[in-house]
C-alpha cells in the first residue's frame, strides 16, 4: 500500500498542453475516482501514474519516491484496462499468473497465490478456461485478478466497466467496492460515468480540459459544487441553471423576485442552480409555475420538464404514483436553502 | 403477376445469389476444373500436341519414377521450399516487427520494402543476374574483390546456383509478407503490450508469449501462401538461367520448369501431365499438413 502524490503535473504533446499543473494527494488505502467528459485528461493522468506516458513536467510520487523516470514494472502498480487486456490464447490461470512471471516466488507458491486470488473473485471453477469461453463480467474479473495477484501498492483502473451492460456494471461496481474494503489497497479509478464516481469513491476528482475542477467526497461535490461545470456534471438529471440578478436587496430570477440574505454588490449577475430533486411539482403556489412539456416516468418518481416562461425549461420532480398530466399547468416549490449560487465566471458563491 | 414476384423473399434471394454465382462457377468449370480433370486423364495418355491421344496406362508415372532428372528436380523443388519459406518468413517478420515500431520515415520505408513486389520478375531476375557476374561486371564480385575476397561463382556452380536463384525470389516476396505481418501486428491491441510492461516481463517473453501466438493466423496464412509460391517457383529460375535452363546440371531446375520443358520443348504432353499431377498432389499434401500442424488446438 502506498500514497500517490501529483505535483504540478503537466503533459504536453508537442506544443499542445493537455494537462495543466495537476496537484493531488491520494492517501494510503484511499479509493479516488477521476471523472470527467471525454478528452478531459483523466486517462492521460492515470497513464502517467502507470508509467505508460512520459511526464512533461512536474512530479509523480508513489510512497515518498519520485517515479517520473521509473519503468512501469518498477513502480509496483497494477492496471486494469478498458478492454481488459487479457490474452485470448492463454487460460484464466495463465492470464492471472502472467503478473507473477518475474516474481521470485516458488512455483507452488505462485499456484497457491493464483488459487487464492481466483477464490477471492469466485473464478476458481473457470481457471482452465480461455477468455473466449467467459462472459464480459468474468473477463473483467480475470483482468482484476491479474492486477491483484502481485499485491501491488496501487491499483489503477482505466474505465474498466464501460464495456459492460448496465446491469453487470452495477454488479461489478459493487464487487470492486467490496474488494477494496477487503484488501484495502490504494485505488485510482478513471470513469466518465458520474454515477460510478459517486457510488465508489472515497474522494472524487472532477476534471475538465486538463484542469481539476474540484476534489472532494461524493457528498461535497454533490452538495457544494465548486462551479457550474461540477454542478451540472454531477447528479442525474442535470442541475437546472437559471440566470439571476441581485438588485435592491432582492434576487430577480426568471421573472420572480425573491427575498434573500446575500452579501453581494448591488447589480451582480448570478447563475442560480436548483437540482431537479429540490424542485417539486406541487399543488400549492411556489417559486415558479408553468406548463409540462414532457414527462419521464421513472417508477418511484416522475421527471417533469416544465416551461416556466422567460425562455426557461426546468426539470422538476413529481410523484411516481400520481404523476401530473402532460400539458397541465403546475406550480413548482423550491427551498431557497437548497439553491446553489454561482458568480458570472461560474464559481460558487458561498 | 409473373412467377418471380410470387416467390418468397428467401427464394428471391436464392435466385439472385445463383444468378451472380453462375458467372464464376461457369468460369471455374470451363477454365479450371475441366483442364484439371483433362490433365489428370492426359497423364495416363501419350500425346504430342498435334496427333491423336493414345492410352499409355501407368507408363508416364513409371517413367517418372525411374527418371533420375525427376528426382533431382523433386529435391530442388523441396530445397526451394525448405530454404525459402522459413528464411523469407523470418526476414519479413524481423523487418515488419521493427518497422512497426519505427515512426521516422515509416511510410517511405514501407514503400521501399514493398517496391520489389511490384517489379516484374523478368526485370528483377536480369538485374540480379548482373549482380552475380564475375569481375569486372558483377556487383557482388566487384565488392568482394575490393575487400580482397576471392571470386564466388554464383550461377555457374552446382552448389551455389540454387541459393543464388532463391535469393531474389525471397527478396521479391518480402514486401508482401512484410505488409501482411504488419497488418497482423497492428491488429494486436496496444493494451496487451502495456499490460505486459506493467507486469514487468521482458521483451523476449512478450515476443514469444504474446506477439507470436497472437500472430498465428497471419503466420499460418503466410506459411501456406509462401510454400505454394516456392513449390511453384519458375520465372526467377527461367530468367536467371536462360543460357542453360535449370542449370548447371539441373541444379536449379524446379518441377514447374521440368513440366514446361517436357511439354513445350519435348512435346511429351502426357509425361508433362503426369508431372503436373505429382506437383498438384505435393501442393495439396504440403498445404494440408501445414494447416493441420498449425491449426488451433
Amino acid at each position: 500500500m502506498a500514497t500517490v502524490t501529483l505535483r504540478n503535473l503537466v503533459k504536453a504533446y508537442g506544443k499542445t498542453e493537455v494537462l495543466h499543473s495537476i496537484n493531488l494527494d491520494v492517501a494510503n488505502g484511499e479509493f479516488v475516482v477521476f471523472v470527467g467528459p471525454s478528452g478531459c485528461g483523466k486517462s492521460t493522468t492515470l497513464r502517467m501514474i502507470a508509467g505508460l506516458e512520459e511526464v512533461t513536467s512536474g512530479e509523480i510520487l508513489i510512497g515518498d519516491k519520485v517515479v517520473n523516470h521509473l519503468e512501469p514494472k518498477q513502480r509496483n502498480i497494477a492496471m486494469v484496462f478498458q478492454n481488459y487486456a487479457i490474452y485470448p490464447h492463454l487460460t484464466v490461470r495463465k492470464n492471472i499468473g502472467f503478473g507473477l512471471r518475474t516474481s521470485k516466488m516458488s512455483k507452488a507458491d505462485k499456484e497457491k497465490r493464483i488459487d487464492e486470488v481466483a477464490g477471492l473473485l469466485s473464478m476458481t471453477d473457470y481457471l482452465e478456461r480461455k477468455p473466449a469461453q467467459l462472459s464480459g463480467g468474468q473477463r473483467q474479473r480475470v483482468a482484476i485478478g491479474r492486477a491483484m495477484v502481485r499485491d501491488p501498492s496501487v491499483f489503477l483502473f482505466d474505465e474498466p466497466l464501460s464495456n459492460l451492460d448496465a446491469q453487470l456494471r452495477t454488479q461489478m461496481r459493487l464487487e470492486i467496492k467490496k474488494l477494496h474494503q477487503r484488501v484495502g489497497n490504494t485505488i485510482i479509478f478513471v470513469t466518465h460515468d458520474q454515477v460510478e464516481a459517486m457510488t465508489m469513491a472515497d474522494r472524487i476528482v472532477i476534471m475538465k480540459d486538463g484542469h481539476i475542477q474540484q476534489i472532494g467526497t461524493p457528498a461535497e461535490v454533490f452538495h457544494r459544487p465548486a462551479n457550474t461545470f461540477v454542478a451540472q456534471f454531477i447528479g442525474a438529471p442535470s442541475m437546472n441553471m437559471l440566470d439571476a440578478r441581485w438588485q435592491g436587496g432582492r434576487l430577480h430570477l426568471a421573472g420572480q423576485d425573491l427575498t434573500a440574505d446575500l452579501n453581494l454588490p448591488d447589480g451582480s449577475a448570478l447563475t442560480v442552480g436548483i437540482r431537479p430533486d429540490d424542485l417539486i411539482v406541487s399543488e400549492t403556489p411556489g417559486l415558479f409555475s408553468g406548463t409540462i412539456n414532457v414527462l419521464e416516468p421513472l417508477g418511484t418518481e416522475t421527471l417533469a420538464y416544465v416551461d416556466i416562461g422567460n425562455g426557461y425549461e426546468v426539470i422538476a420532480k413529481a410523484s411516481g404514483r400520481m404523476p401530473p398530466k402532460l400539458g397541465a399547468h403546475v406550480d413548482l416549490v423550491a427551498d431557497l436553502a437548497n439553491m446553489h449560487l454561482f458568480d458570472q465566471n461560474g464559481k460558487a458563491i458561498s | 403477376m409473373n412467377l418471380y414476384s410470387r416467390l418468397s423473399i428467401e427464394r428471391k434471394r436464392t435466385v439472385w445469389a445463383w444468378a451472380f454465382l453462375s458467372v464464376p462457377i461457369f468460369f471455374y468449370v470451363v477454365i479450371r476444373f475441366y483442364p484439371t480433370a483433362d490433365a489428370m486423364v492426359l497423364s495416363f495418355q501419350n500425346w504430342n500436341l498435334l496427333g491423336a491421344r493414345s492410352w499409355a496406362g501407368l507408363d508416364n508415372y513409371v517413367r517418372l519414377w525411374g527418371d533420375p532428372v525427376f528426382w533431382k528436380v523433386f529435391r530442388n523443388t523441396f530445397m526451394y521450399l525448405i530454404l525459402g519459406t522459413p528464411i523469407s518468413l523470418v526476414i519479413s517478420f524481423v523487418i515488419a516487427y521493427n518497422l512497426d515500431k519505427t515512426r521516422f520515415l515509416h511510410g517511405t520505408l514501407r514503400a521501399l520494402y514493398f517496391l520489389p513486389f511490384l517489379t516484374t520478375a523478368v526485370a528483377m531476375a536480369w538485374v540480379w543476374r548482373w549482380f552475380y557476374q564475375p569481375v569486372p561486371i558483377g556487383l557482388f564480385n566487384n565488392i568482394l574483390s575490393s575487400v580482397g575476397i576471392g571470386q564466388v561463382r554464383f550461377l555457374n556452380s552446382t552448389s551455389n546456383a540454387l541459393p543464388s536463384v532463391l535469393a531474389p525470389a525471397i527478396w521479391a516476396g518480402l514486401g508482401f509478407q512484410i505488409i501482411i505481418f504488419m497488418a497482423g501486428l497492428r491488429a494486436i491491441p496496444v493494451s496487451y503490450y502495456e499490460a505486459a510492461r506493467i507486469d514487468g516481463v521482458s521483451n523476449w517473453t512478450i515476443l514469444r508469449e504474446i506477439t507470436l501466438p497472437l500472430l498465428k493466423p497471419t503466420i499460418v496464412f503466410l506459411v501456406v501462401f509462401s510454400s505454394i509460391g516456392f513449390l511453384r517457383i519458375f520465372d526467377q529460375v527461367f530468367n536467371m538461367t536462360t543460357n542453360d535452363p535449370g542449370g548447371p546440371l539441373n541444379s536449379t531446375m524446379p518441377l514447374v520448369m521440368m513440366i514446361y520443358q517436357t511439354a513445350f520443348s519435348s512435346y511429351s504432353m502426357g509425361y508433362a501431365a503426369a508431372q503436373t499431377v505429382v506437383l498438384f498432389t505435393v501442393l495439396l499434401v504440403v498445404s494440408l499438413v501445414q494447416l493441420r500442424i498449425l491449426r488451433d488446438r
